[in-house]
């Protein structure tokens, strides 16, 4: 009986688990989970289309009006971001650094890499919740962390992907194509991304910081995608568990419970936009029928998402060029350095979008010159314009349509019928945190007044 | 192994010896029943009759020990073939009981110094349920058992309170000595489309597969010794911290016995705990739709638009039913219907859910033998329960063969096996949680009361399809006659029900050897080993993915133990009983969870192959572990009235990290007989006073040390791995478990009353458990030595005969149990560890300085009594706030404490009353307090299903009228200027339940009152059964279980309804109605 005690700790080895991973496995995770959280419709995850009012409910209002907490939609969205993509790719970025066998520019690249995605997740969070923690997050020895404000974390983001751009070498390699879902091995490509998404992050703080605005546009202007062949998109497989996760939603489910929504259908319906039919199928009757944002809406009767959003490799977009357009044309208004004039972006914009969804140069041509639409003749000022094609073109990407939304202000849109508070500015805390990092989300909440969906992110002036 | 002891019945041989018969009888005359008689000197023992007959066979001359329960001992000479015995009644001592205790002991109830209640296998198989464990409920203080309404479903068994925060605090099952494996295999729900697993055990779906206690036979039970305190338990090492359940087989009787047992019962859903559906709205969500309330286009063809009933809305909210109103519902589109493309009148449904149980009648049979001769015994039995649910196609088939044998090789070697074979068989297990896969989710919170389930019966039997009242479109004839959310419940049962099968061998070989007068030495090899495969379906044709998982599961732990036994009288008054071993546990335990992917191929095949995309990889797991431990214990007694008892252990886990992994605990007991002392007061027949003090070291859950990554199915040619949501610490330490004890036994009026009462604190600190970190911090939580819970609570037993005479007699007892539970301390300053959270937005909590358990959600706001200007949430006895468009303000927070699932105390009354050869036996079950939120309600209220969203309003109208026309209701509350609220709102989808009212609205008292068994029974006389010369008992048994709900608050529910067992109570989802069993029971011995 003695001889059957000597070692027993051989017991608790891991014969089913891995502990040795290769680094690129958790950034290509990491990366997947980011893609399909800005991507899903699920309710219970990602419900910004009904916050720009770009879909609607038939039957299950409760996040169409706003209620968030019935499925814990903040703590899975903040769960996702911190636990299932930062945690990975600082893993990830762990296990470069230790790597030694690694080559010193692949190294650079890769920890680049690796930052610019913790950067572009990080802006998810802060432009999501506010103040969220930062300088004390993803430290397991420190369970509780303190918020950090959320200008000070927004502008250190912008320091850090500075520095990224200028360690990127597109003369060394990257990571290998197979996982790096975004670039497929092009170290050029993740300098387009990385520009773009400076643009994207200098011009979201313009209202509030115009200098820091300025200066990473121009900064990031000449490098960011310039053409729609420079898009940033993630494609999905036409098989589960891959597939695009709209189509898990809207097909595969089998429900029936995403419809369009009338302030979308009915202006582009006015507009006579090319993008009506590729954005939504009509209804049974063929008709383009909005849905009641807040109210139920016969499904029959209801116009509703396209098959072409629903296809199962239907690509997600990260940054497309008629986002990057509409910067310019914006820059150009703002008074920063750019070429050519805001019309010209604006019209291009509108142009690669209509492209990119299927429509053709010429119809965008005929589209450009509607009164409602040009840019000399539409209704109100430069906001008010490019808010409104912004709003349209940023369709299927609710989380950039809903800061934009926030930033621009235009198109105005009335509350939802049943409406449980006041535009959602943001997503309150999540409820895990209410229970677990009391201290530090009291702290937050009061800096902010109260942990309110109408209190409004820092950059988000007007 | 096991079955070369078969062979050993083979000689057992019956030799002729001297025979002695005679009968027993007390100082009036009167037979006292089932005395044991021995043969001095010997294990040679018998039991008398119910009639003091007996008749024992001699090994020797010697002198026979005559005892039996409430009587002094008696010695007699055996000389000559007829002995006849008189006993007289105890006086002065409690009654000589002799309890099973750790390690199979066998020990003298009156000097056991800590808390310790038998019942006997009667009591336990007399009701004729299938599970051992649930059979305890209410007869034994201290236990909480909580079972819910599924068929074969889990049964929650916890001692003492929740001890441990996240760890295991299900009592520990022992069956004659060895421990019996009771996981709960249901955790994960392996339901696509999502792939994320989601927990059975907060709702998620998923079956209950039952716990594996449930292999344990009721009908080879002798007796149940319920050891609740660390105290008694040290011995049995981590595993007993939580209170053990000593069971304790039947053991043959001299010669040979035949038992048989064979009952029906037929049950029933018990209606007061199913919804009372109202009758004067159909479906819909408060919304005019395209007509009406109604979708409105040309049906038939006749150019004209119809009315149809909005099948995509499952609420009934809708249109007020009016027998003049023709629409076209449902089956209008079922082109095989009688009413295919026909409008029918708009009223309520005749048949309502409750028609879709039915009453189905289930058997029991069991035979066991025995017998006994000078050089060895054996039993065989056989039991075969096989268990119809409530809801149809449901089926549970246990088949139990039980085997033990000894064999006195020599004088002083004994060797004896037992073999336990069983084989559970489960099909259409109840679908839990918020889930498609739970009917009773739609028949308590989404259903249109226009739907006629006799009417989708017939529907589905026609062509087995699943035709549904739930039309995803039915003006599309081509792509939208097919369900939106919900499949025909008919086609859910009968296409897509599980099955699931559990193989499992336990028993045990050992040799006992008498080294002299005063030691023995034990060893022993047991093993318990079960393989389970639990396969889920979803049929092709189903509102969700077609799907077919399987699930392979296997465990085997073998125990090693060697224990050397001595019992000596060091002086003519103190006696030394002391015990040494060693035990070694080796545990090996896998998984395999395959699944298809993306749907099936083709309709009826259920098998991997069939899988529409190649398969993932199957999630395999593998978690041996080993335990090492030594111990020792030593009994001193003086003088049999006072008694010292102490044990030590160390163990040594394999899940520990090395350098922590050895650990000792002890404990410390003694009692004191003090009626001994005190023999001048003649009312008092007995009293002992106990008192001891235990600590119980606890290892860590497998796979807590080391880090690994997991690994989602590659994307593309892209390998992905991920770190899991835990932190592993390679530095855990062992937790460990102290507990103190106080307890009073008195027995008055010459045993006629008597209790037992025990008070007992209990801390269990340095918990090993995964905290909760914020999620900021990359993980969910992290392994960590942290955490205090207390328990502190008062077990009583109460019994008395109030009449007692030959013929008639009446005995009762009375348990009743107090727990009070409270979380000290949690990981560095956090304030909450959250356990689980729910649908609904509610979550279940360890919450610092309040009890284990507390329901969080959002609140009513009140005006805050100090700041007129301030909301702040309700207190519970303030005014609510109503706002200014009258409906109620709502917290935004979601940590308002607003329920407690903890009961405040929880009681049995068992009561037997005999008339000459009849006995009636009832149990009161009844727990009092203690909440449970219910998403039943939560949502069945907002959708309109139940009564109560048709009630009049205060002005004697229909409430769901339009305000204009008399209807709507005021939320009683203020508003924010303190005036009491007078807004009267529209009544619409919404107004009572969820969407207007917040969770603390839906927080119920779970108390409850329940008959929970009855059994009336009918002995044969023996003057009849003589006659027969074979059959030497029969009893005819009428058994009813849950026969009646006598009190609860919860409405249309049974407030003990659970997802499963486990940590987390108090949520109810699609809560099953109570089953009522109905039965008669035959019993008869040869």
């Amino acid at each position: 009986m003695g001889a059957c005690t000597k070692d027993i700790s051989r017991f608790n080895d891991e014969t089913k688990n891995s502990s040795n991973v290769a680094a690129e496995t958790l950034f290509s995770n990491a990366v997947r989970n980011v893609v399909d959280g800005i991507t899903t419709p699920n309710v219970n995850d990602n419900v910004f289309r009904f916050t720009v009012q770009h879909w609607g409910m038939a039957t299950y209002e409760d996040e169409v009006q706003y209620d968030f907490s019935t499925r814990a939609i903040p703590e899975r969205w903040w769960a996702r971001m911190y636990r299932d993509v930062l945690a990975d790719l600082k893993e990830s970025a762990r296990l470069v650094t230790a790597d030694e066998k690694l080559d010193a520019t692949a190294k650079a690249n890769q920890l680049a890499m690796i930052d610019i995605m913790q950067v572009y997740t990080f802006q998810i969070l802060v432009n999501t919740f506010g103040d969220v923690p930062y300088t004390e997050a993803l430290d397991f020895n420190k369970p509780f962390p303190k918020y950090d404000d959320s200008k000070t974390v927004y502008l250190d983001l912008l320091t850090r992907l500075k520095a990224d751009i200028a360690g990127l070498n597109d003369s060394g390699a990257g990571f290998i194509a197979a996982q790096d879902l975004i670039g497929q091995g092009s170290v050029s490509k993740w300098v387009i991304f990385a520009n773009s998404l400076l643009v994207r992050m200098g011009m979201t703080i313009a209202d509030e910081d115009d200098a820091t605005a300025k200066s990473s546009f121009e900064a990031g202007d000449p490098k960011a995608i310039s053409s729609s062949s420079d898009d940033i998109i993630f494609k999905y497989y036409g098989g589960s568990p891959n597939t695009n996760p709209i189509w898990v939603d809207i097909v595969q489910s089998g429900r029936l419970d995403y419809v369009s929504a009338k302030p979308l259908v009915n202006l582009l319906d006015s507009f006579v936009d090319p993008r009506l039919p590729l954005f939504y199928k009509p209804n049974s009757d063929g008709q383009w029928v909005g849905g009641i944002v807040g109210s139920v809406n016969t499904f029959s009767a209801t116009a509703r998402p396209s098959d072409k959003v629903a296809a199962p490799d239907f690509p997600a977009v990260l940054a497309d060029y008629a986002e990057m357009e509409f910067y310019r044309a914006e820059a150009k208004e703002r008074g920063y350095t750019v070429a050519g004039t805001a019309e010209e972006h604006y019209n291009k914009a509108i142009t690669a979008s209509i492209v990119s969804w299927g429509g053709t140069a010429a119809s965008a041509a005929t589209y450009l010159m509607r009164p409602e639409v040009a840019y000399t003749t539409a209704t109100g000022t430069w906001k008010q314009k490019i808010g409104t094609q912004k709003w349209i073109a940023l369709y299927n990407r609710p989380f950039e349509g809903w800061t934009e939304l926030r930033r621009f202000d235009f198109p105005v849109l009335s509350l939802p019928v049943g409406a449980k508070s006041g535009f959602p500015n943001r997503l309150t805390y999540p409820g895990n945190e209410q229970q677990l990092n009391g201290t530090n989300y009291t702290d937050a909440a009061s800096r902010m007044g109260d942990d309110k969906v109408e209190f409004k992110i820092f950059w988000d002036k007007f | 192994m096991f079955f070369s002891m078969l062979m050993l019945t083979g000689a057992l041989a019956f030799s002729q010896a001297h025979t002695v018969s005679g009968t027993i009888k007390d100082a009036q005359g009167g037979a006292v029943p089932y005395a044991t008689i021995t043969e001095k000197g010997t294990k040679n023992a018998t039991t008398a009759d119910a009639k003091g007959n007996f008749s024992i066979k001699m090994k020797g001359n010697g002198d026979l020990m005559i005892t039996a329960t409430g009587f002094e001992a008696n010695s007699v000479a055996s000389s000559g073939d007829v002995v006849n015995v008189s006993l007289k009644t105890s006086t002065t001592e409690l009654a000589t009981v002799t309890v099973t205790t750790a390690l199979g002991i066998q020990r003298n109830k009156n000097t056991l110094p800590y808390a310790a209640q038998q019942i006997s296998g009667d009591e336990v198989s007399r009701a004729r349920g299938a599970n051992a464990a649930s059979a305890l409920s209410g007869k034994v203080s201290g236990l909480q058992i909580i079972q819910g309404n599924g068929i074969g479903g889990s049964t929650n068994v916890v001692i003492r309170g929740i001890k441990s925060l996240t760890g295991n605090n299900q009592a520990l099952f022992v069956v004659d000595g060895v421990p019996i494996n009771n996981a709960n295999n249901n955790a994960i729900n392996r339901t696509p489309p999502d792939q994320k697993r989601k927990d059975q055990t907060t709702g998620g779906g998923g079956y209950d597969y039952g716990n594996a206690a449930a292999d344990i036979n009721p009908d080879d039970i002798e007796s149940i010794n319920v050891l609740k305190g660390a105290a008694a338990t040290a011995i049995y090492g981590s595993r007993g911290a939580n209170g053990v359940i000593m069971i304790t087989s039947k053991k043959a009787k001299r010669g040979l016995g035949i038992t048989i047992n064979s009952g029906i019962v037929e049950s029933s859903i018990d209606k007061t705990t199913f919804p009372k559906y109202q009758k004067e709205y159909g479906a819909g969500y408060s919304d005019p739709y395209e007509k009406d309330g109604f979708f409105y286009f040309d049906v038939d063809g006749d150019g004209v638009k119809d009315l149809v009933t909005p099948t995509t809305e499952d609420a009934s909210y809708g249109t007020k039913f009016d027998p003049n109103l023709l629409v076209y519902q449902w089956d209008a589109f079922d082109k095989t219907g009688p009413y295919y493309h026909t409008a029918r009148p708009w009223v309520a449904a005749k048949n309502d859910p409750s028609t879709f149980y039915i009453s189905p009648v289930s058997n029991n049979n069991s035979i066991m033998l025995d017998g006994v001769n000078d050089k060895g015994f054996f039993k065989l039995g056989y039991t075969r329960n096989d268990e119809k649910g409530v809801l149809p196609n449901s089926h549970v088939m246990k088949n139990i063969i039980n085997f033990g044998a000894g064999y006195n090789i020599i004088d002083k070697l004994t060797a004896t096996a037992s073999v336990n074979y069983s084989k559970i068989d489960g099909k259409g297990r109840y679908g839990t949680g918020y889930n498609g896969r739970n009917v009773n989710q739609n028949f308590r919170q989404w259903y249109e009361t226009n739907v006629d389930l006799k009417e989708q019966k017939e529907a589905y039997f026609r062509n087995q399809q699943n035709v549904t009242w739930n039309w995803s479109n039915p003006k599309d004839e081509l792509n939208g006659l097919k369900p939106i959310y919900t499949d025909n419940y008919y086609w859910m049962v009968y296409q897509q029900y599980e099955t699931d099968t559990r193989d499992r061998i336990f028993g045990n070989v050992s040799l006992n050897y008498k080294l002299n007068s005063w030691i023995n030495v034990m060893g022993r090899i047991s093993l318990d080993t079960y393989d389970e495969l639990q396969e889920e379906r979803i049929a092709k044709g189903s509102n969700i993915v077609s799907m077919y998982s399987r699930f392979n599961h296997g465990y085997t732990e073998k125990n090693y133990d060697l224990i050397a036994n001595m019992d000596r009288n060091l002086t003519a008054d103190i006696n030394l009983k002391a015990l040494a071993g060693v035990n070694l546990r080796r545990i090996s335990e896998n998984s395999m969870l395959a699944l298809t992917n993306g749907g099936l191929i083709g309709p009826g095949v259920y098998s991997l192959g069939n899988s529409l995309n190649p398969i993932n990889a199957p999630t395999e797991t593998n978690t041996p572990r080993a335990v090492d431990g030594y111990f020792a214990g030593a009994t001193l007694g003086y003088k049999e009235f006072l008694t010292l008892d102490g044990t030590i252990r160390r163990d040594r886990s394999s899940t520990l990290p090395e350098k922590n992994n050895a650990y000792n605990y002890y404990a410390i007991s003694g009692s004191w007989v003090f009626s001994k002392n005190l023999q001048q007061a003649d009312w008092l027949s007995s009293g002992k006073l106990r008192l001891n003090y235990a600590t119980v070291g606890n290892d860590a859950p497998w796979g807590s040390i080391l880090d690994v990554y997991n690994q989602p199915p590659p994307f593309g040619s892209a390998v992905l791995f991920s770190l899991p949501g835990t932190k592993n610490f390679s530095d855990l330490k062992p937790e460990y478990t102290k507990s103190k004890e106080i307890g009073l036994e008195m027995a008055f009026l010459k045993n006629r009353i008597g209790f037992d009462a025990t008070f007992y604190h209990t801390n269990t600190t340095n918990q090993i458990i995964p905290v909760a970190l914020s999620t900021a911090t990359g993980f969910t939580s992290k392994f960590l030595n942290a955490g205090d819970i207390q328990n502190e609570g008062i077990e009583l037993t109460v019994y008395g005969s109030p009449f007692k005479t030959r013929e008639f007699s009446w005995d009762i007892t009375v348990n009743w149990t107090r727990n009070r539970n409270k979380v000290l301390e949690l990981f560095g300053d956090s304030k909450n560890l959250q356990l689980g959270s729910f649908q609904g937005g509610v979550s279940i909590n360890a919450t610092l300085g309040q009890p284990y358990g507390t329901i969080q959600g959002k609140t009513w706001g009140m005006i805050d009594p100090n700041d007129p200007t301030k909301i702040v949430p309700w207190d519970g006895s303030g005014e609510k706030l109503v706002k200014s468009n009258g409906r109620y303000y709502t917290t935004t927070t979601t940590n308002n404490v607003i329920g407690d699932v903890n009961p405040d105390w929880i009681g049995g009354i068992y009561n037997t009353v005999r008339y000459k050869g009849i006995s009636l036996g009832f149990l009161i079950d009844i727990r009092s307090g203690g909440d449970l939120f219910s998403l039943d309600r939560y949502y069945g209220l907002a959708t309109g299903v139940t009564v109560e969203t048709t009630q009049l309003n205060d002005l004697g109208n229909p409430s769901r009228n339009t305000i204009a026309d008399g209807g709507g209701v005021i939320m009683p509350g203020v508003t924010a200027d303190g005036k009491p609220n007078a807004k009267r709102v529209e009544n619409t989808y919404g107004t009572y339940g969820y969407a207007y009212n917040p969770n603390a609205a839906f927080i119920y008292d779970a108390s409850y009152v329940k008959l929970r068994e009855l059994v009336l029974s009918y002995a044969l006389p023996q003057s009849w059964l003589t006659k027969t010369k074979i059959i030497k008992g029969a009893e005819l048994s009428i058994i009813g279980r849950n026969l009646w709900i006598i009190h609860k608050n919860l409405p249309y529910s049974d407030p003990e309804e659970n997802l499963s067992s486990g940590n987390i109570q108090g949520y109810q989802s699609g809560a099953y109605p109570t089953t009522r069993t109905i039965g008669a029971n035959l019993k008869l011995k040869f």
